[in-house]
């Protein structure tokens, strides 16, 4: 298993507290290519930032690869974080005043890689996502479905065991958010990849092969996808 | 190094005037300070020539009365110096602390050039006065170790004492060479000195030796002046004085600890409390200077408050991709340290500018003290000293500003970071 959560929950405590997740047991095994499908308010995003190391949990057990991921410093999350872990946001979250390969470059830069090396293989990635050309561009100079393949272009470039991607496609449209699934999809059977995916949009989960239902909190049933049946709009399309 | 710069500079180019604005107090601040101890040191130079007169190191011994009955003597009998003291000071005794010791006799006399005259005093010194008593010659030479050998009738006058001697309009320098008469004796002038007017001009300067014979004074001396080498603080000097008074005392039998007996005119003294004059006044100066600074160096660590808040969304990204919150607070702090340091470089320069504009127009210009021209200002600026204090208060403040907001940038959570907007 390269993600293990053992009956984790979680509660947030704003004056008054919200038992967030209730008990989560779940197995992602390596090569896996998962949606986390739930409406607004299920936990999905949390259990999420959980995977991901960006916000902690109250009780259970977090396991990435057989290690245990609890009480860690900032320190180490921020490493954990860094090699493991690629993320992909909704709203991209690029850094408006770097270019695209600047961006692209970001996670290399906190693990010390030399400029050149780092040009370098930013350079690449980009090439691979069909945005050498845009390398010297500003995030506002490109349109969404660009914005959102430098992001994964910067996830993907420490080589990370994992991509978590949180409403991939929540600010793209019909057709671009097929060609990024399509990208996600492609870069799962070729690099063989981890790829979790939150969303709300049945369309979404269907491109992935396998859907774990999150319901208040509780896991629900976990469909096998593999034939990609699930959309109730077709099994072809992305509809929204 | 060089990515650091990059992103301080990526941060600082979006944010031009503010940065401009916020730079300008600490500019100011150092400005001030720079300026301030400028003058304080031009101001302190000025006042250090107007009394230069004496070596710091220099040392004036005098006869008394003693205040002590003692063997046998009552109290309230003079005490005049003699050879023997003059011998004691320069003898092994005091070897460790005593550098060159000199003599002076003296005595009244009617000093008259032709038709003119005036009434004087022959001053019999030795060679080492001049360096002891910051003798400044015009023209000519002082009294050398030839002219006391001999005892050569030879005289040193002030230049406003020979000008006494000659008609208006001529210069001092016409004396030079002429034989003067010093009582009934012809005395040749041999060197016009510079006057001060700190010193009574009526004096003249002869060789010690001359002056002892010509005068028949026999064993008495005037006044012993030596100085002193190895005696670096108060407690030295106020050690060796009451060793030397001692030794003096007993040889004209007068109690030891009779403070009266001989006087000690030490100028080290004055040089100690003249030290502690400028040290006061150059801490409060920097007191001065380090507040104006602190309202810079606020306006520094407020501008990196609002910096850290509107970056709070972008720090959120960088945490999540693994930087780690050092990373962070490294970011702040080189930003506020190279804001302060940068600014506070321009007010350096700009200040020690005003050092050098201060030179030229105040440093120029003299206020006319006791028929004496003191500049007001002497070489105001600072040195390279002061200007290594001032880049590590710089480097420290800007350290300091950003301390606080680095730390709050550093300590936001990475998820709550991403939240904001």
């Amino acid at each position: 298993m390269l993600i293990e959560l053992k009956d984790v929950n979680k509660t947030y405590n704003n004056g008054q507290p919200l038992h967030v997740l209730k008990g989560i047991n779940l197995g992602i095994d390596s090569g896996e290519f998962v949606s986390i499908m739930g409406a607004s308010g299920s936990g999905k995003s949390t259990l999420l930032n959980i995977i991901g190391i960006l916000d902690n949990y109250d009780t259970g057990e977090y396991y990435i690869d057989g290690r245990l991921i609890k009480n860690l410093t900032e320190k180490q999350a921020a490493d954990y974080r860094n090699r493991m872990i690629g993320f992909i946001f909704q709203s991209f979250n690029l850094i408006s005043f770097k270019t695209a390969v600047e961006n692209v470059e970001l996670p290399l830069f906190y693990q010390g890689v030399s400029r050149h090396k780092r040009h370098e293989m930013a350079m690449q990635f980009l090439d691979r996502l069909g945005l050498a050309d845009w390398a010297g561009h500003y995030p506002n100079e490109m349109s969404g479905g660009q914005k959102q393949r430098v992001a994964i272009a910067r996830a993907l470039i420490t080589q990370p065991k994992i991509i978590l991607a949180d409403e991939p496609t929540g600010a793209l449209d019909s057709k671009t958010s097929e060609e990024v699934m399509q990208l996600l999809g492609q870069l799962n059977k070729e690099d063989g990849v981890t790829i979790i995916v939150v969303t709300h949009e049945s369309g979404v989960a269907n491109c992935t092969d396998k859907i774990v239902h999150i319901k208040d909190g509780i896991i629900g049933n976990i469909e096998d996808n593999r034939e990609h049946r699930a959309s109730v709009f077709g099994t072809s399309t992305i509809m929204k | 190094m060089k990515d650091l710069f990059t992103e301080i500079w990526e941060s600082v180019r979006r944010n031009k005037l503010r940065t401009c604005l916020t730079g300008f107090a600490v500019s100011w601040g150092i400005f001030m300070l720079i300026v301030l101890l400028g003058a304080g040191n031009g101001l302190m130079n000025s006042f250090m020539q107007g009394r230069g007169s004496f070596a710091t190191n220099s040392v004036s011994v005098g006869g008394g009365w003693t205040s002590k009955p003692y063997d046998g003597l009552k109290a309230g009998r003079r005490i005049r110096l003699d050879d023997t003291d003059v011998a004691l000071t320069g003898s092994d005794t005091f070897a460790d602390h005593v550098d060159k010791v000199s003599a002076t006799v003296g005595t009244n006399a009617t000093v008259s050039y032709g038709r003119k005259y005036f009434s004087g005093y022959i001053d019999g010194q030795y060679p080492a006065a001049q360096e002891m008593s910051k003798i400044e010659m015009r023209y000519g030479r002082f009294l050398n170790d030839k002219d006391i050998r001999d005892s050569r009738k030879v005289v040193v006058m002030p230049e406003s004492t020979a000008e006494r001697l000659l008609d208006n309009g001529q210069g001092a320098e016409s004396l030079l060479g002429k034989y003067v008469k010093v009582g009934s004796l012809a005395f040749r002038v041999v060197g016009i000195s510079k006057s001060d007017r700190m010193r009574n001009d009526n004096n003249l300067y002869a060789p010690f030796t001359t002056v002892k014979t010509v005068y028949g004074k026999g064993q008495e001396v005037g006044s012993i002046s030596f100085t002193t080498k190895g005696l670096d603080t108060e407690a030295a000097n106020d050690a060796f004085e009451k060793q030397y008074k001692a030794a003096i005392n007993l040889h004209h039998r007068a109690a030891p600890d009779d403070e009266r007996a001989v006087w000690v005119w030490n100028r080290a003294h004055q040089n100690v409390q003249m030290n502690q004059g400028r040290k006061i006044l150059s801490t409060a100066l920097w007191i001065i200077g380090l507040f104006t600074l602190l309202g810079g160096i606020v306006g520094v660590s407020n501008i990196m408050l609002i910096t850290v808040k509107e970056r709070t969304h972008e720090f959120g990204i960088r945490k999540a991709i693994g930087a780690s919150p050092w990373d962070i607070t490294k970011l702040i702090i080189s930003e506020s340290i190279s804001i302060t340091a940068f600014f506070g470089y321009i007010g350096m320069f700009l200040g020690m500018l005003t050092c050098m504009l201060l030179d030229k127009t105040l440093g120029q210009s003299t206020m006319s003290v006791m028929d004496e021209q003191i500049a007001m200002l002497v070489n105001p600026g600072v040195g390279l000293d002061v200007a290594i204090e001032a880049t590590l208060v710089l480097i420290i403040a800007g350290t300091l500003a950003g301390f606080f907001p680095a730390r709050k940038a550093a300590s936001v959570r990475p998820i709550e970071a991403l939240r904001a907007e």
